[in-house]
């Protein structure tokens, strides 16, 4: 998360912490989810990593596919999945997770949001034990209390290149919470061969000043 | 309506002609009846007799689960004749014997629990089972015939002792052929010239000299540990550390053959006589007894209802049901996290598994396949762990054209297209109207010629962005028009 850590957030998505995921709307689950795992692929491509993914998802947007995973630039070779058939079940497997100091990233999906009580157990398990901890949770839980981030995933039109063509998916991605206050809107894209995120607009920055700031290497003005 | 089982007793078969006995308790045989003899005879000379129906399928399951039971003493146990209706077991106890002494104590001891169940059974202990089951049958009380003394345990015996089909008993028997000692002495050829080869066979096999091979209820486990309590115990704690301290004991011959177990079951003993069976895989081979202690412990909290431990469990047994290569690691002063991780994942993903079913933890593997929903498989035993073994993902490029999120089954929906094989200009996805921003397409995916399926249409698939930025994979099945119905549009899959 070089990018995002030291340009955008000045230390905000690190590891050993829970972050939070959400969706602008219900629908815009899958793009949360391409958000998140992009974040996954950029901090750990090859280590084993842990998708906590609800079984009652898979009727509503689909099974995780590895061919598109691995197009956001995952290595779907080290990814384990666990379907989680309640609420309950994910809650436990995340904490059991974090305990086993196995993984490097442990990206859980969930179907309700997390009580400061849950919220600061998982925290706590992802601080001690060094893990990164993503949750994503629906559009309309509550937030959770003990997150160290919390951001809001919306699709946003791709980029495209001189053909017409796909070029690169984007996001509205918005920072409600962040370690140092800061929050703020941007459009952000993902370079999937680069395995880093590009500032494609900003919509409203609050989080840092205007102009050379937002320059520099891995992240820089496109369209 | 109880049955009493001092009183005449038999059960009743449907047989041509009427009902007819099929068996028959002491008490029966006392007043004269016996097998085979007619229901409406028996009534006549008996008056109270107790008339039950006969149900060879439970006689069956009750058989199989005393051969279940009878795994304490060996896991070779075999039901005898179980074709023509068994009626008995078979337990190859080589090797086995040292647990209770000796021979004669291992036979008391099964005698003595087996009559706590109110069966009375026969039982012999000889070198061939051929001999034990003559003498379990004719013979007097429970004996012990050392191997190499059979010809002479079973001389005495009557020629139906030699496990013949019944015409061939009763045709010896007219030819004046009535102990097993009338055939022993005899020359050969005759005899198989006249009954065939079953005869000399089964004589060969009582006395050791032709092999004979018993189908055991469960393939004998290549390791097996096994305790026999002095006090039975009920609870979960227990049964986890008796699991923990057999695993122990298996850790010295699965590390002399430098294996580790990929799969376990735990056989509880009930002091009934029923068996309970506890089995968990494992994700990667293990050896250790605190590991296989954690995932029994997960595995029992998991079962409905908890585990029924009756008046407790008096015998408890482990076996490897498959052990898989494990090579020594060195043993460092202070092992680094890099070792330490694969192990700690394997625990992990067993105990998900314990608790929440062999199916929640998958990985994913890519596969030779066109058709998308084909070109993955989720493999829940994993064979092995994540990133355990190279693979073949297609390159950056195109599989920027494949969703993260795949709909299995595809969904129909309404599309217009611009023409007939146009790309899309709207549809209607779940009772929404989406307005097709830009549409890249079609790629083209056949069905594969050499599968089943091969007359499938052919699907065009679409990377459809809407106006929101929403993204969808869609396809038109059948654009070339062959089905006059025209073509039919489906999501897919959803892009991130």
């Amino acid at each position: 998360m070089q990018d995002l850590d030291e340009r955008l957030l000045h230390g905000g998505l690190a590891a050993g912490a829970l972050h939070e995921i959400a969706p602008v709307r219900a629908e815009d689950m899958p793009a949360a989810l391409g958000f998140a795992a992009a974040c996954l692929a950029r901090g750990a491509r090859r280590s084993p990593s842990l998708l906590i993914f609800p079984a009652g998802y898979v009727r509503a947007f689909g099974g995780p596919y590895a061919h598109g995973l691995h197009g956001l630039g995952l290595d779907p070779g080290s990814l384990v999945v666990f379907r989680a058939e309640s609420h309950k079940a994910a809650l436990w497997a995340a904490e059991e997770a974090l305990r086993s100091r196995s993984l490097a990233f442990v990206l859980a999906i969930l179907t309700g949001g997390l009580d400061l009580k849950a919220s600061r157990r998982l925290h706590l398990a992802a601080s001690s034990s060094e893990t990164f901890l993503m949750v994503l949770t629906p559009a309309h839980a509550e937030p959770a209390g003990a997150a160290l981030s919390r951001w809001r995933i919306g699709p946003a039109p791709s980029e495209r290149d001189r053909f017409g063509a796909f070029a690169r998916f984007r996001w509205e991605v918005t920072l409600e919470r962040s370690r140092n206050g800061r929050t703020g809107s941007w459009i952000l894209e993902w370079d999937h061969v680069a395995y880093r995120f590009r500032l494609a607009g900003t919509l409203a920055d609050h989080a840092s000043p205007p102009g050379p700031g937002l320059g520099g290497p891995g992240l820089r003005r496109a369209g | 309506m109880p049955v009493d089982g001092g009183a005449p007793l038999v059960l009743s078969a449907v047989a041509s002609g009427g009902p007819r006995i099929s068996a028959l308790n002491a008490a029966a045989e006392a007043a004269g009846l016996a097998v085979g003899s007619r229901l409406a005879d028996a009534r006549a000379r008996v008056g109270n007799l107790q008339i039950r129906p006969a149900d060879p399928p439970a006689d069956a399951a009750a058989l199989s689960r005393l051969a279940l039971w009878c795994t304490r003493y060996t896991p070779t146990v075999a039901p005898w004749g179980e074709a023509e209706g068994a009626d008995g077991l078979f337990l190859d106890v080589t090797g086995a014997t040292h647990l209770f002494g000796s021979e004669a104590a291992l036979l008391a001891d099964l005698a003595a629990r087996l009559d706590g169940f109110g069966l009375p059974a026969r039982l012999a202990l000889a070198g061939t089972p051929g001999a034990a089951w003559a003498l379990a049958r004719f013979g007097d009380g429970p004996t012990v015939t050392p191997t190499g003394a059979e010809a002479e345990a079973l001389r005495l015996l009557p020629v139906e002792a030699l496990r013949l089909p019944d015409p061939v008993c009763a045709r010896l028997r007219r030819l004046g052929f009535r102990r097993v000692d009338d055939v022993m002495g005899q020359p050969r050829a005759p005899f198989t010239t006249r009954f065939g080869d079953i005869l000399m066979r089964r004589l060969d096999q009582a006395l050791g000299r032709a092999p004979e091979a018993v189908v055991p209820v469960a393939p004998p486990p290549a390791y097996r540990a096994a305790r026999q309590l002095l006090e039975p115990i009920v609870t979960e704690e227990a049964v986890v550390a008796v699991a923990g301290r057999l695993m122990a004991d298996l850790v010295a011959s699965l590390t002399r053959d430098e294996v580790g177990a990929r799969a376990l079951a735990l056989r509880l003993h009930r002091v009934d006589g029923a068996v309970a069976s506890v089995e968990i895989g494992l994700a990667a081979p293990t050896r250790s007894p605190a590991h296989v202690e954690r995932l029994m412990r997960l595995k029992l909290e998991s079962l409905q209802g908890g585990l029924d431990a009756g008046h407790g469990f008096e015998a408890l047994q482990l076996h490897v049901l498959a052990a898989e290569r494990m090579t020594a690691r060195q043993l460092a002063l202070s092992p680094t996290p890099e070792e330490e991780t694969p192990q700690a994942l394997a625990a992990l993903i067993d105990g998900l598994r314990q608790r929440f079913g062999t199916g929640s933890v998958r990985h994913l593997r890519a596969r030779e396949s066109h058709l998308p929903e084909r070109a993955v498989s989720a493999l829940p035993d994993g064979g092995g762990l994540p990133g355990s073994r190279p693979e073949s993902w297609s390159s950056g490029e195109t599989s920027l054209l494949r969703p993260p999120l795949l709909l299995a089954p595809a969904e129909p929906i309404e599309a217009v297209a611009a023409d007939p094989d146009g790309s899309p200009l709207r549809f209607r996805w779940r009772g929404h109207l989406h307005h097709v921003a830009h549409a890249q397409g079609p790629e083209r995916i056949a069905p594969e010629w050499w599968r089943q399926n091969a007359r499938d249409p052919a699907r065009d698939y679409y990377v459809v962005e809407d106006r929101t930025g929403r993204r969808f994979w869609m396809y038109c099945e059948d654009p070339s028009g062959r089905d006059p119905a025209g073509a039919r549009w489906f999501v897919h899959g959803l892009f991130a």
